[in-house]
């Protein structure tokens, strides 16, 4: 793994602010870790041999050393934590960004809750990178040759002791690290492979309840979680063994300098003054190395997220193809050998079984050409088997996806997807959803026309228009794409299993409703397996077997 | 169980939360806990005495005594820098490995306490999040003793320890450093806890406003687009990072104020050490000697970074204490009234000859925290053999009875089974009649074979692909890899119309007398719904009494009774 990730630098401009103050920073702290030693090095030794006159200067040196070094410290504190909340910012705004531009051919494949995840609480972990790592990372950079050369400078024994000791370090964790690779994966897996077995468990809960099974389960977590437990420890002991180099290396050389000093001091080759400045430096070189080592796991985790947003990031756009034209209201629906490429959801039942699969792509099918028209004031009913690409090419006519050949709709468009996707808000912001100025009496006369009188406008919905029912929220969702039509005054509607969550009689009241819609006018495009429906259409267009 | 009392109180003080609730499951047993301590000690006493050790060592070497008199300081000096690496090695095994040990008694005892509680107390639509969440609290409880507890009584010890022999040969010096680790490590607590929390509280609070902000925009990117309100939607977003920014610029950290103070007063307590011993005219006036002076000087140092320790642990603690929270507000330990006593009531069903297989009158179910009965006055007799379809809208209680019939939630008025009311069973008895296929059924991250086999675990090879057979599945599974068809975490890879029929073979198998379809095509595309529902009916044995909860229609020859449930019962139609 790499320390630093430049992408970093590149998608986040934040960060250089915050790189240079902590350099910044870093080197104030630097001076006031020397300032300190050598102040306090020097009290010790005028107070030892008895110069007391020179005692309050240095004492006050070493004041303004010590509030220097805890000012900087917390200063680097409050820097990083800035930086990671810009950085945040600005990764998940250009994620955003990107994904718009990608559109919904990109987001249709992916796992909107993973996407959401990735793009929030997802990027949470860089704020243990930025806190844990890399301030300590820039004082490696910065305060370390400093330290190390200053005890050179002032002994040169000590410095070579230092200076042989140091490398040992960062071969150690390679070394450790090259031998326990594998197992650390290995280790990863099965930590989370317990998590998740347990969680796999809870949710089972009620299905265990059922068939009587839940005591036995309590006695499998404990041995499944013993079982993970030795087998870990087996793993830990080699992976400590990392912090315990770290350790090592620290104390030993602080042992080593402060032996070879003592010696030398006794024959006199060495001040007393020198000594103690070397002793008190020494671990304080040590001391950034294995901050970094500490937070190797954090800094892992942060740059994993981050790879998580680049990979969104670096994401090329599909190529454009056919616009839509645009034609007078009272104009036929026309679909002409409209074809889209489409890559198959993640979610399950969504098998393309038509479908061929598109040779030059990975996963990727086509569905179509098909040709549909919609005359105004008619009511057609799309039908066909399932995954035959009904709901895609009705995606492709509101404009959601590229598609090919030509595709002519006439005025606005109204549509209702298969999925409500109500958003977090009052009823009447959902259903006067794109409309800057809501008008309250429309979206009543929505609502009533859905059969949703009963829904109260006012009434509040959570994430994802929780708290109501399927039915509710597929009724809000026709109203919706009801008050949008009257609105733009559309001539076409398009609704894709607009009453798949009803009842029949809920069934007959929206279908009355969309038939005042054809008389006023407006052609209608409905996907339906349900035979009330496809009775009451004008016509039924089947789609199957069309597929290249 | 947790046999302690249970109070609404918040407990005060980290102690306090250790006596109740999970908390109190996730501290190992002393006897666990001694060697990792012990080891803790040892490493922190090592870091004070190399420091104060080499300095002793440096300035006695410097009055130039003969050789031999340093020998001792110099096995010393290199005992403690092997000592100080090695206990902490020593100390981090012994803790992990009393944690691992510890987290099987806390998962199985969060388990225990979930049992009768689920599903009746879990919300269907969020159930999946609330239990995800619960896991990964489940899992930072390991961090109270590793991170909270351990670290706070190792270093308690050895500060204590160390302001001790300090005071022993310096009273004065004793008392500087006491004084300064009380004031210096009561502030940095203190700015920690304050700045910490209050920021915290605010910053979960945006936190969430911005998640749900960009999953509404994410999950419904298609409709927002189609209604051109897109735009308006990605502003919101802006804004709500932009407000989670300013607030996050505007709270400073609590652990790097608490970081800087312990810096200063570290430094505090060397510099007055060095003026009381300077004021004292130095070691020759004072007799104490030169080295022990200078020992004295660096040892406040190396004290306060064993401190450090203090404020982190403390931080972890109040982390700790959410997840505990959260825990027990799920895995609460008192019973809702809504939820039936699992134990109470006889293990045996003793059917009575003549009786219908089922029959409810004036029964009546409320859900959790509900304020009103969500269904009531429900009349419904089946006998063996009979097909009931209970249907009527989403959200007017069809699951909330159908929990009840399997004693998930309580009920008031008459359910008898053969004549005998449910209410005299226990809840393991009527399940063993009474079986039920849910809306969402789970399928075990494990091959097809386990989540056939814990319905009956003594069922053949022969027996199962018989059953599977029986419910459509013979091709599905021969062209994968038959039995042993991994079916995937969250049965990912499985579809929903699939999964149904996973969950009948599994009811199937337990050879349940009466057995209730909950929405069966909840998750199936609207056009494979109805061939699924003829499908599965059909594979149910004659002898059966069949409940299908269903707002798709039944086709009507597999029907004996159709019915709708209303808010006050159900009607014939």
């Amino acid at each position: 793994m790499k320390p630093f990730d430049p992408r970093l630098a590149v998608h986040a401009k934040a960060i250089r602010g915050t790189l240079a103050l902590g350099g910044l920073l870093g080197v104030l702290k630097t001076l006031a870790i020397v300032g300190w030693c050598w102040f306090l090095s020097q009290s010790i030794t005028s107070l030892i041999e008895g110069s007391v006159a020179a005692l309050p200067g240095l004492a006050a040196g070493a004041a303004a050393s010590v509030i220097l070094r805890s000012v900087t410290a917390w200063l680097i504190d409050v820097n990083a934590e800035r930086g990671a909340s810009r950085v945040k910012e600005q990764l998940r705004q250009a994620s955003l960004d990107k994904i718009d531009e990608l559109g919904q051919s990109w987001l249709g494949g992916q796992s909107q809750a993973e996407v959401t995840v990735r793009v929030t609480r997802g990027l949470d972990a860089l704020d243990r990178y930025f806190s844990g790592y890399l301030p300590q990372l820039v004082m490696t950079v910065i305060a370390t040759p400093v330290l190390v050369l200053l005890i050179l400078i002032a002994d040169l024994p000590s410095g070579i002791t230092v200076i042989i000791v140091f490398p040992v370090i960062p071969m150690f964790m390679i070394l450790i690290g090259l031998a326990t690779q594998g197992v650390q994966d290995k280790q990863w897996t099965a930590l989370t492979g317990l998590s998740r077995s347990f969680l796999d468990v809870i949710q089972g809960l009620p299905t265990l309840k059922i068939f009587g099974r839940e005591r036995k389960q309590v006695d499998r977590i404990r041995v499944l979680t013993d079982e993970y437990r030795s087998r870990t420890m087996k793993v830990l002991r080699v992976t400590f063994l990392s912090g315990f180099v770290l350790d090592l290396a620290g104390t030993f050389s602080v042992a080593l300098v402060a032996v070879t000093i003592g010696t030398r001091l006794v024959d006199g080759s060495v001040l007393l003054g020198v000594g103690l400045f070397v002793l008190l430096l020494v671990p304080e070189a040590f001391v950034p190395i294995r901050q970094v080592g500490a937070g190797f796991h954090a800094s892992a985790e942060g740059l994993a997220a981050a790879e998580d947003i680049f990979d969104i990031l670096e994401t090329r756009p599909h190529q454009d193809s056919g616009a839509i034209q645009v034609t007078a209201r009272g104009q036929d629906l026309v679909l002409d050998g409209v074809s889209v490429r489409h890559r198959p959801s993640a979610a399950p039942g969504a098998a393309a079984a038509l479908a061929a699969l598109d040779s030059a792509d990975t996963g990727e099918t086509r569905i179509g050409p098909a040709s549909i028209r919609v005359a105004p004031g008619e009511i057609v009913a799309l039908t066909g088997p399932s995954g035959v690409g009904k709901s895609t090419l009705v995606q492709a006519a509101v404009g959601l996806l590229p598609f090919a050949g030509a595709l002519s709709v006439p005025g606005a468009v109204s549509w209702a997807g298969q999925r409500p996707a109500l958003i977090a808000g009052t009823v009447a912001e959902n259903v006067a959803l794109g409309d800057a100025e809501p008008d309250a009496e429309r979206v009543r006369r929505a609502l009533a026309a859905a059969d949703a009188e009963q829904i109260a406008p006012e009434r509040v919905l959570g994430p994802a228009g929780s708290g109501l029912s399927g039915g509710q929220a597929q009724r809000v969702a026709i109203a919706r794409c009801l008050y949008r039509a009257w609105r733009l005054d559309a001539g076409a509607l398009l609704l894709d299993e607009p009453t798949a969550a009803l009842d029949r009689t809920s069934e007959a009241r929206v279908f009355e409703a969309l038939r005042a819609e054809a008389d006023a006018g407006r052609a209608v495009l409905i996907v339906t397996h349900r035979e009330a429906l496809r009775d009451r259409a004008d016509r039924i267009v089947q789609l199957e077997g069309v597929l290249a | 169980m947790s046999a302690e009392p249970v109070t609404s109180a918040r407990p005060s003080g980290v102690l306090g939360a250790l006596r109740q609730g999970v908390l109190a499951s996730a501290l190992p047993s002393r006897k666990r806990w001694t060697p990792a301590i012990s080891f803790g000690v040892l490493a922190d006493i090592c870091v004070v005495a190399l420091l104060g050790l080499s300095m002793w060592l440096i300035v006695r070497a410097g009055e130039q005594p003969p050789i031999l008199h340093l020998t001792f300081a110099i096995v010393g000096v290199r005992a403690f820098a092997i000592g100080r690496a090695a206990f902490r090695y020593a100390e981090r095994l012994a803790s992990h490995d009393a944690v691992f040990r510890q987290l099987a008694t806390v998962r199985a005892d969060t388990f225990e306490r979930l049992v009768p509680l689920t599903p009746g107390t879990l919300d269907e639509q969020s159930r999946g999040e609330v239990l995800t969440r619960l896991v990964d609290d489940v899992d930072e409880l390991q961090n109270l003793p590793l991170r909270v507890v351990q670290p706070l009584i190792t270093s308690g010890i050895v500060v204590g320890l160390s302001i001790v022999v300090v005071a022993i040969l310096s009273p004065v010096s004793g008392l500087i450093l006491l004084l300064s680790v009380l004031i210096g490590g009561g502030l940095a607590v203190l700015a920690s806890n304050r700045v910490a929390a209050r920021s915290e509280e605010r910053l979960a609070g945006l936190r969430a406003a911005l998640a749900v902000e960009v999953s509404d925009l994410l999950a419904s990117a298609d409709v927002l687009r189609a209604f051109g309100a897109l735009d308006a939607k990605r502003a919101a977003v802006r804004a709500a990072d932009e407000k989670l920014r300013l607030a996050q610029r505007r709270t400073v950290s609590g652990e790097g104020l608490a970081a800087g103070v312990l810096s200063l007063f570290s430094g505090v307590a060397t510099l007055a050490v060095l003026w009381f011993l300077a004021a004292g005219g130095g070691p020759a006036a004072s007799g104490m000697s030169a080295p022990l002076t200078a020992a004295l000087i660096v040892v406040p140092a190396a004290v306060f970074e064993v401190f450090a320790a203090t404020p982190v642990a403390l931080q972890a603690m109040r982390r700790v204490r959410a997840s505990a929270e959260r825990v027990d507000e799920i895995a609460r330990p008192d019973r809702p009234a809504e939820i039936p006593d699992e134990a109470a009531g006889s293990d045996r069903w003793e059917p009575v000859p003549g009786e219908p297989l089922v029959e409810l009158s004036g029964v009546s179910v409320r859900r959790v925290g509900a304020e009103r009965d969500t269904v009531s006055g429900i009349d419904l007799r089946v006998a063996a053999g009979d097909t009931v379809v209970i249907a009527g809208e989403s959200g007017v209680g069809k699951s909330t009875l159908a929990l009840a019939l399997v004693r998930f939630l309580e009920y008031t008025g008459s359910y008898r089974l053969s004549g005998v009311e449910a209410k005299t069973l226990t809840g393991r008895a009527v399940r063993r009649v009474v079986g039920l296929c849910e809306q969402s059924p789970h399928l075990f991250d494990s091959d097809l074979r386990q989540n056939l086999l814990f319905a009956r675990d003594t069922a053949s090879e022969a027996e199962l692909h018989e059953v599977l057979d029986r419910v459509g599945l013979t091709s599905w599974a021969a062209e994968r890899n038959g039995l042993d068809t991994r079916v995937g975490e969250e049965g990912a890879l499985v579809s929903g119309g699939q999964a149904q029929r996973i969950a009948l073979a599994r009811a199937l198998l337990a050879d349940v007398p009466v057995l209730i379809f909950d929405e069966p095509t909840a998750h199936v595309d609207p056009e494979r719904a109805q061939a699924l529902l003829q499908d599965l009916l059909g594979a149910v044995p004659a002898d059966r009494a069949v409940i299908v909860i269903s707002h798709t229609p039944v086709p009507a020859e597999l029907v004996r009774q159709q019915l709708t449930l209303t808010p006050t019962g159900l009607a014939a139609g």
